[in-house]
C-alpha cells in the first residue's frame, strides 16, 4: 500500500508539470495551429528567473559572473514574477519568430523552425550570461517546512507537495478564466475559428498575444517549480521537459485543454510506474505509451477527430 | 520591394559567410607554414549537458597557452566546441584535422572519444584526451594517448576510503548513467571493487545523463536501507542526484565518480554535498614546481580559487603537446624548422614524441606506456567540505 502511495505521490507530483508546461503549447496551438518550440527556452528562463529573484548570484563562468539583484524575494512571490518575466519573453517570442510570418501567411512549417531558431538563441543567451554550471534554489526556500514527510509510509519530498498544489491552483485558475471570464471565451472563440472571431468583434491579434503571454507565463511557472524541485541543471534542462509536454500536447489531444492535463497526469504516473531498475528507460517506456495510444486514438485521448469536407 | 531587397541582402551575406569559411579553412592548412604558430585543436565540450566539464577545460587550455607562449615551437591554440553529443564532437575534429592541426586535445567525454578518436587516428592526427577515463580509450588506436588516469586505477580507492569511515558497510546501493560510457565503465569498476570487499550490491540503479527527476529509484533504494550509495554520473545528473537522496533522508556515506570531479556540484547540492567521497587524480595540495606554477596561473586569473581536476587535466594535455613539439624542434637538424616538415609526418613523429616523452605536471610526474595510457604515480581521495553558506566548499584530501 505505501508503495502504491510512493508512485501516486512521485507520478502525479511530476505530472502535474508536465500538465502545466503543455498547456502552454495547448493555449498556442489552439490560436495558431502551430508549436512554439520555443516554449522549453521559456521554460529555462522562468527557472532562472525565480533563481535571481530569491537572491541566487550568478556563478564564475557567465558574463554576468557574480552579479545578484540587490533584494531577496520568498519563493512565493519570486514564482509569480518570474513567471510575469518569462511571459514577456513569450511576447518577444512572437514578435520576433511568429508575427513577420503570420503577417506573410507563411507554412506552418515555418513557425516551427523559427520557433526553434528563437529557442536555440534563448538558451545560448543564457549559457552565455549565466555559464552552463547548474543553480540550486536554496534548501530553505519553502521557509520553515520540513524537507520531506513521511505520508501514510509513504516518503515525500515537501517541494513535491508544493509542485502538485501550485499546480493544481494554477490549472483550476486557468480552467475558471478560460470557461467563466470573457477573455478567457474570446480566447476559445479564436481558438474556433479566428475569422468569424473576427468577425464577431473579438481582437484576434490580442487574443493571439494573449495567448503567448499566458503560455509563457506557464511556462515560467513550471521552469521555476522544477528548479526548485530538481534544480537548474544548467541552460539545457528545459530541452527534456519540453520534449515530454510536446508528448502530452499530443497524447491529450492538439489544442485540448482537460486532454493536456489528463495526459501530463497520466505521463508522470506512467514514469513512475516503472519499476526502479529500469527506470534508465522510463522515457521509451512513456513513448511507447504515447505510441500506441495513438494508434487506437490518433486524435489523443480528448481531441477531436480531424473532418476533412471533400 | 524592401522584402526583396531583405531576401537579397540574406544571400549576399550567407554567400559571404560561406566564402569566409573556405578562406578560413584554406588559411588553416596554410598555417603551417606561417608564423602563427603551429596549430593544437582542442574539442570540448562547451555547449550541452556537460557543458559544465568543458566550462573547467577551456580554463586550464587558456592557462597553458599562456603559460607556454614564449617556448620554440610557437604554437596556437585552435578551440572548438564538441558539444555534449558524438555529432558536434565530430564535426568539430573533422574540421580541425582538416584545418591542419598537429595534435588534438579532447573530447570531453569518453562517450565522444569512442566516436570522434578513430577519426583521428586513421588521419594520423595524435589525440591527447584530458578527461577521458572509460576502459579502451587508448586501445583505440596508436594516435591516441590521454592524460586522463582509468577509472580501473582511480575508482576503487574511494570504495576503501569509504570503508575505513565506516568498516561495518554491509549494504551498497550502486547508480550510473548508463546512456553514458564513462558512468557506465566506472560503475562496472565500483561494483568489481564492492564485490571484492565482500559486499554485493543490493541494488543497482540505471539513470540517464539528461534525467532530472530520481525520486522513483530513490525511494526505491532508500527501502532497501542501504548504508553505502556509490555513484557514477556526471556533475549535474549527479548532483541533483545526491540531493534527492540526501532529501529523502538517506544519511550514511555516498562515494562519487570522476565525473563529478568539479566544484561545480556545489550549486547543485549545496549543503548537501559535504561529505561525499571521491577519488583525485589531482590535488592542489601537491607540492611541485609544476603544480606550483599552475596554481599560481589559476589564482591569478580566478581570484583565489582551486583549481579542479578537470582544469588541471586539460592544462596538463596541452603541456605535453608543447613539450613533445619543443623535443622536436630540439631535435632538428640546425636551420630546419618544424612547420616546414609535410602534415602527415609532423604528426607521425609528433604522436612518438608524446608517447616517447615523460612530463612534470600538476598531475605529478608522467609518461605514457606504448598504447597511449598514462602511467601516473599519484591518486589522492578527497572528502567535499561545504561551508556554512551552503554554497562553497573544498575537496578536503583524506589521509
Amino acid at each position: 500500500m505505501d508503495t502504491l502511495l510512493q508512485i501516486l505521490f512521485n507520478g502525479l507530483s511530476v505530472g502535474a508539470v508536465y500538465a502545466l508546461f503543455a498547456l502552454g503549447y495547448t493555449l498556442v496551438f489552439s490560436v495558431l495551429g502551430v508549436i512554439n518550440f520555443a516554449q522549453g527556452a521559456v521554460f529555462t528562463l522562468g527557472a532562472y528567473f525565480t533563481y535571481l529573484l530569491i537572491g541566487g548570484a550568478v556563478g564564475a563562468n557567465g558574463l554576468l559572473a557574480g552579479l545578484a539583484l540587490p533584494f531577496a524575494l520568498p519563493f512565493w512571490l519570486a514564482l509569480p514574477l518570474a513567471g510575469l518575466a518569462a511571459a514577456l519573453v513569450s511576447l518577444l517570442v512572437e514578435a520576433v519568430a511568429f508575427r513577420p510570418l503570420r503577417r506573410r501567411r507563411a507554412e506552418p512549417l515555418l513557425y516551427l523552425i523559427t520557433s526553434l531558431g528563437a529557442g536555440v538563441i534563448l538558451v545560448n543567451l543564457i549559457q552565455l550570461l549565466m555559464g552552463a554550471e547548474g543553480y540550486s534554489l536554496p534548501a530553505d526556500s519553502l521557509g520553515a517546512l520540513p524537507v520531506a514527510l513521511n505520508l501514510g509510509g509513504a516518503q515525500v519530498r515537501t517541494v513535491q507537495l508544493v509542485l502538485l498544489g501550485v499546480s493544481a491552483l494554477v490549472l483550476i485558475g486557468l480552467t475558471l478564466w478560460l470557461e467563466g471570464s470573457r477573455g478567457g471565451k474570446a480566447l476559445q472563440a479564436v481558438s474556433e475559428d479566428a475569422t468569424t472571431a473576427r468577425l464577431l468583434g473579438i481582437d484576434s491579434d490580442g487574443m493571439i498575444l494573449l495567448s503567448f503571454a499566458v503560455s509563457g507565463f506557464l511556462a515560467g511557472i513550471s521552469g521555476g517549480l522544477v528548479g526548485l524541485s530538481i534544480s537548474i541543471t544548467g541552460p539545457y534542462f528545459g530541452i527534456g521537459f519540453g520534449l515530454k509536454a510536446l508528448g502530452v500536447l499530443v497524447l491529450g489531444g492538439l489544442g485540448s485543454v482537460p486532454g493536456a492535463v489528463l495526459a501530463g497526469l497520466i505521463i508522470g504516473l506512467a514514469e513512475a510506474l516503472v519499476p526502479s531498475e529500469l527506470s534508465g528507460y522510463k522515457d521509451a517506456v512513456a513513448f511507447a505509451f504515447l505510441f500506441a495510444v495513438l494508434l487506437l486514438r490518433p486524435q489523443g485521448l480528448l481531441g477531436r477527430p480531424q473532418v476533412t469536407k471533400v | 520591394m524592401h522584402h526583396s531587397l531583405l531576401g537579397r541582402g540574406w544571400l549576399v551575406a550567407s554567400l559571404y559567410a560561406l566564402l569566409c569559411g573556405c578562406t578560413s579553412t584554406d588559411k588553416e592548412s596554410a598555417a603551417l607554414n606561417s608564423k602563427d604558430g603551429l596549430p593544437i585543436g582542442a574539442v570540448i565540450a562547451l555547449t550541452g549537458n556537460s557543458s559544465v566539464v568543458g566550462q573547467d577545460q577551456r580554463i586550464g587550455l587558456e592557462l597553458a597557452r599562456d603559460q607556454f607562449k614564449d617556448e620554440e615551437p610557437k604554437v596556437r591554440l585552435l578551440l572548438e566546441d564538441g558539444g555534449s553529443d558524438e555529432q558536434t564532437a565530430t564535426n568539430a575534429f573533422r574540421a580541425l584535422i582538416h584545418g591542419g592541426a598537429v595534435a588534438l586535445i579532447g573530447p570531453s567525454l569518453s562517450q565522444q572519444a569512442f566516436a570522434v578518436n578513430p577519426l583521428a587516428d586513421r588521419a594520423g592526427v595524435p589525440v591527447v584526451g584530458p578527461s577521458n577515463t572509460a576502459v579502451g580509450i587508448p586501445e583505440i588506436g596508436d594516435f591516441v594517448a590521454r592524460v586522463s588516469a582509468p577509472v580501473s586505477l582511480v575508482a576503487p580507492l574511494s570504495i576503501q576510503a569509504a570503508l575505513k569511515q565506516n568498516p561495518a558497510i554491509k549494504r551498497a546501493a550502486v547508480f550510473f548513467s548508463h546512456d553514458d560510457a564513462y558512468s557506465t565503465s566506472e560503475s562496472k569498476i565500483f561494483q568489481q571493487a564492492l564485490v571484492a570487499r565482500g559486499l554485493q550490491p543490493i541494488t543497482v540503479q540505471r539513470t540517464n545523463v539528461s534525467d532530472t527527476d530520481f525520486q522513483n529509484q530513490v525511494t526505491a533504494t532508500l527501502r532497501l536501507k542501504p548504508d553505502l550509495i556509490v555513484i557514477s554520473a556526471l556533475p549535474n545528473d549527479g548532483g541533483n542526484l545526491v540531493r534527492q537522496i540526501r532529501e529523502l533522508g538517506y544519511g550514511g556515506l555516498i562515494v562519487v565518480g570522476n565525473g563529478m570531479n568539479t566544484p561545480n556540484i556545489y550549486p547543485i547540492c549545496q549543503k548537501y554535498c559535504d561529505g561525499l567521497l571521491i577519488a583525485q587524480a589531482y590535488s592542489a595540495e601537491a607540492r611541485s614546481a609544476s603544480n606550483e606554477a599552475f596554481l599560481a596561473a589559476y589564482r591569478k586569473a580566478r581570484g583565489g580559487a582551486i583549481p579542479p581536476q578537470f582544469t588541471a587535466q586539460s592544462y596538463t594535455a596541452y603541456q605535453v603537446v608543447v613539450e613533445a613539439l619543443r623535443k622536436l624542434h630540439a631535435d632538428l637538424p640546425a636551420g630546419q624548422i618544424l612547420s616546414a616538415l609535410p602534415t602527415r609526418e609532423l604528426r607521425q613523429r609528433l604522436n612518438a614524441a608524446i608517447l616517447g616523452g615523460s612530463y612534470d605536471t600538476p598531475l605529478g610526474p608522467i609518461r605514457f606506456t606504448p598504447e597511449g595510457e598514462v602511467i601516473q604515480n599519484n591518486f589522492y581521495v578527497a572528502q567535499v567540505r561545504m561551508n556554512p553558506d551552503g554554497r562553497s566548499g573544498r575537496f578536503q584530501l583524506l589521509p
